[in-house]
């Protein structure tokens, strides 16, 4: 590693001490509060500081470069409070900006190095980097006030934004260190903390975007105005993946304030004076598309090749312990059914939409994008710009739930500005973005169940069926998507003889991960079908999933409190039930009780009592925070979301349709019990989404008496 | 045709079709872009604005109904952005993405200055045409609640 040498050579002439790797190109800005948006000249490679992490002014000011996109899981204030904590640092003087993509920003989770924010990867990856990071600019800061001071550097301390020396009383702000201490190779590595020092780390900090977002300041991608901006409505073919046969662009062209009509792939581009204006003249566009193999096709047709199939004889086998067929032919008892889960939007409320601007060789894109390289790639692979070319923004976000690691067309965008010689806003309406699919596959399951004469599990075989999303989302070829066995493939659950398989049926709607991915529909799948097991052992659905996980204190941990702190056993009034699940994704382990009743034919979610255990947190009201998001976005899909689908596109593509839990039906009381269990930190933004779906239906269906195998739940109970 | 709007305490005269939807006029004529474009078809609230105090969907109102009325954007909701519901929704950490909280906010003062002391039923009611994807009703509930003195 070259990282001392790297730096001297970035950095001498910005007086701002920066920390990592070289950075081909001026970082943007984009300060959270701030109320203007970041509109930059295009990059010239000449002023600017270049940095990886961290930078500091002279005036104090710290830049963090968050590799994380902020999309409203609050990730950038735990950067800050990581950052801050280590650097002794005053919290409110650290704003943070995504840079351009850049190697220091690049996680690799096994799939190869990336700037991209999933997996709720966001506090869990980068808290060692930024830490480690900012322990070493504090060593750096501290030696140069150790020699302006002529004391030791042992006697000397951190804090509050300056570094004390106690003895004397005299203190020297970080501001007036840093321009010193960029000029010197950094410590290869410096000694954290200790714990007793943190006051931030796991204490908490307010976030830092909050305040904007409450007076409308934040600059959304959709909000921002760039110069000369025009506005390209993208009018796509509401039939899957069908390509354009002819368009009449007068049509359009007669509606006032439209400018042109650009060929883009896949449909045509409205061009505008306004938003509003794209609008119209889209709707008033003449356009046809070609025909396609699924012209006809229906939501009944999805399920029919989902049910054919669980029937095969052979899936990919992603799991093979012990003789499955040979349990379920010695059991006395054999459980068995069918569950199955619907196609999903994400439709995070800002739809997507993106902005670009030529100058001459050089490319500015400013996106509401959690998949920065996979956005640029893209844009390279289509339009054939030189990526050295390429400046990327990442926008803040109205919402992502994964829906921003797919960019709807990049390169359309840049074929209209290139139409028209402006920069271009080009957006997609609700109706696109819930229309066009790419959200959760639609999946079914058939699940059996081995049980002795004492009710005691003896093996277990979970066959899924339905669409591979990493087949739409990265042109995965195998037969076996590991998303579609995501958290069945590794259950810590003890079954005896247990196989898990795979049988691929592709639809054609789109899909993409969506929140928490395989584990949403396989959460269900499994603990709903646990109480089945339950049900016909004669057991408490909760004394089933401990005697499953009597091996594993971790687990049995989650379970209990989850369990201890709902009540679990304890009377409750008369018309209401319990549903309990635990799931475990993305490091963490979840478990949830859901104290429901029906009302009018539809439940009504009382109180849901979540343990969550995430090896440590950072920030502890974040937590909480993403853990009743979540909750609510389960009890959501699992209420009323569903794409429902006819002649071969999506029937319900906006709010009216397709229904997003309101308010009104949402929990006034969802109680989150972390356990700091001191293991490896887990994720927190999708673990709390898998278990309320199924803990959910567990209660309903005890309310009803009948099971609940199909979501949304208003379908199943017909 | 000119159009008459009076905007947070300001007076304009704009030269757009008449029929344009405020949410429209407001974002692209008047750079207020704190009133979001959500859905288009008022069913989820990111374009709640003021007109007379009263909760309006902006996406579907053409501007030249509002002849002579007042109309409240988040920008214009106190001076210096420190209405008692912005300060209980920074209280409660209400916001999480925050595209959809200008629109509840607004809802919320038209509710408290409806009544000023809500119950739940209330709220359901007043608050129920706001969508939050990111799922922060919880703490909505309870940022109102603090507002309106009547704790949780």
């Amino acid at each position: 590693m070259t990282i001392a040498l790297e730096r001297r050579s970035l950095l001498r002439a910005a007086g701002a001490l920066v920390l990592g790797f070289a950075v081909p190109l001026p970082a943007p800005r984009h300060a959270a509060a701030q109320a203007n948006p970041p509109v930059r000249p295009p990059m010239t490679g000449g002023a600017g500081t270049l940095t990886a992490y961290l930078a500091i002014a002279p005036d104090g000011a710290i830049t963090l470069y968050s590799p994380t996109t902020e999309m409203g899981q609050g990730t950038w204030t735990g950067h800050v409070a990581i950052v801050a904590d280590e650097l002794g640092a005053d919290p409110g003087r650290i704003a943070v900006e995504n840079p351009h993509p850049a190697a220091p920003y690049r996680r690799d989770v096994g799939a190869g190095p990336a700037m991209g924010s999933g997996g709720s990867w966001g506090v869990r990856y980068w808290y060692q980097p930024l830490r480690e990071a900012a322990a070493r600019a504090r060593v750096a800061l501290v030696g140069v006030a150790a020699e302006r001071l002529g004391v030791p550097a042992a006697e000397l301390r951190a804090e509050d934004h300056h570094v004390v020396h106690a003895a004397s009383g005299r203190r020297l702000a970080f501001g007036d260190l840093a321009a010193a201490a960029a000029q010197r190779p950094l410590p290869e590595s410096a000694a954290l903390r200790p714990a007793a020092e943190l006051k931030l780390i796991g204490r908490g900090l307010p976030r830092i975007d909050i305040p904007a977002k409450t007076h409308g300041g934040t600059i959304y991608s959709i909000d921002l105005k760039l110069p000369g901006m025009v506005y390209a409505y993208a009018r796509v073919s509401p039939v899957f993946r069908a390509e354009l046969d002819r368009f009449d662009a007068a049509s359009a062209k007669a509606v006032p304030g439209v400018l042109d009509v650009v060929a883009i792939p896949g449909g045509a581009a409205v061009v505008a004076t306004s938003m509003w204006a794209a609008m119209r003249g889209g709707r008033a566009l003449d356009i046809a598309w070609k025909p396609t193999p699924h012209d006809t096709t229906t939501s009944a047709d999805i399920t029919a090749a989902m049910k054919d199939g669980l029937a095969q004889p052979q899936g990919a086998v992603s799991r093979n312990d012990g003789d499955v067929d040979a349990a379920l032919r010695a059991a006395s008892r054999v459980v068995e059914a069918d569950y199955e889960v619907p196609f999903l939007s994400h439709t995070p409320l800002e739809p997507w939409n993106i902005n670009v601007r030529i100058d001459g060789d050089r490319l500015e894109i400013w996106a509401p994008t959690q998949n920065q390289d996979r956005l640029l790639n893209r844009v390279v692979r289509e339009t054939g710009w030189d990526r050295e070319k390429i400046r990327l923004h990442t926008m803040l976000q109205g919402g992502g739930f994964g829906r921003r690691l797919y960019e709807d067309i990049p390169s359309a965008a840049v074929i209209v500005a290139r139409a028209v010689g402006r920069p271009v806003k080009m957006f997609w309406t609700r109706e696109d973005e819930i229309g066009q699919g790419w959200g959760r596959p639609a999946q079914m399951a058939r699940l059996r169940a081995a049980l002795d004469a004492q009710g005691k599990v003896t093996g277990l075989w979970v066959r899924t069926a339905g669409t591979s999303m990493n087949r739409d989302f990265n042109n995965f070829q195998g037969d076996l998507d590991a998303s579609s066995v995501q958290t069945l493939n590794d259950t810590r659950y003890r079954t005896g003889a247990y196989r898990v398989d795979y049988v691929r049926r592709q639809a054609p709607v789109p899909s993409m991960p969506w929140r928490s991915v395989g584990a949403t529909q396989n959460g269900f799948f499994m603990e709903s079908f646990l109480d089945e097991v339950a049900q016909a052992a004669g057991k408490d659905p909760v004394a089933l999933r401990r005697e499953l996980l009597a091996h594993d204190p971790r687990a049995l941990r989650v379970v209990n409190t989850a369990a201890e702190k709902a009540g679990w056993g304890t009377p409750l009034p008369a018309g209401r039930a319990r549903g309990f699940a635990f799931v475990e994704s993305y490091g963490s382990l979840c478990a949830q009780v859901a104290e429901v009743s029906m009302e009018n034919g539809r439940p009504r979610v009382h109180r849901v009592v979540v343990a969550l255990d995430c090896g440590s947190q950072v920030l502890p009201d974040g937590v909480r925070s993403q853990v009743e998001g979540g909750v609510i976005q389960g009890i959501s899909t699992a209420m009323g979301e569903k794409l429902e689908i006819a002649e071969g596109r999506v029937q319900n593509a906006n709010f009216d349709g397709y229904h997003v839990l309101r308010t009104d039906e949402a929990p006034t009381l969802i109680e989150t019990h972390v356990i700091e269990s001191g293991e490896r930190m887990g994720g927190v933004g999708e673990p709390p989404v898998p278990p309320i779906t199924p803990a959910l239906a567990n209660a309903v269906s005890a309310l009803v008496g009948r099971r609940i195998r199909k979501l949304p739940i208003a379908d199943a109970l017909g | 045709m000119p159009v008459n709007l009076t905007v947070n305490g300001r007076r304009h005269t704009l030269d757009i079709d008449p029929e344009m939807p405020l949410l429209w006029a407001l974002r692209e004529a008047l750079d207020l872009t704190g009133t979001k474009y959500g859905c288009g078809i008022a069913q989820c609230g990111a374009c709640t604005v003021l007109v007379d105090g009263t909760a309006i969907r902006s996406c579907v109102t053409p501007v030249s109904a509002l002849d002579g009325q007042e109309v409240t954007t988040i920008e214009g909701l106190h001076p210096e952005n420190r209405h008692v519901l912005q300060q209980a929704w920074i209280e409660e950490q209400v916001p999480q993405c925050g595209y959809c909280q200008s629109g509840q906010i607004l809802a919320a003062a038209a509710l408290l200055t409806a009544i000023p002391k809500p119950t739940d039923a209330d709220i359901d009611s007043a608050m129920v045409g706001n969508l939050c994807r990111c799922g922060t009703y919880p703490r909505i509930r309870a940022a109102i609640k603090r507002a309106a003195g009547t704790g949780a």
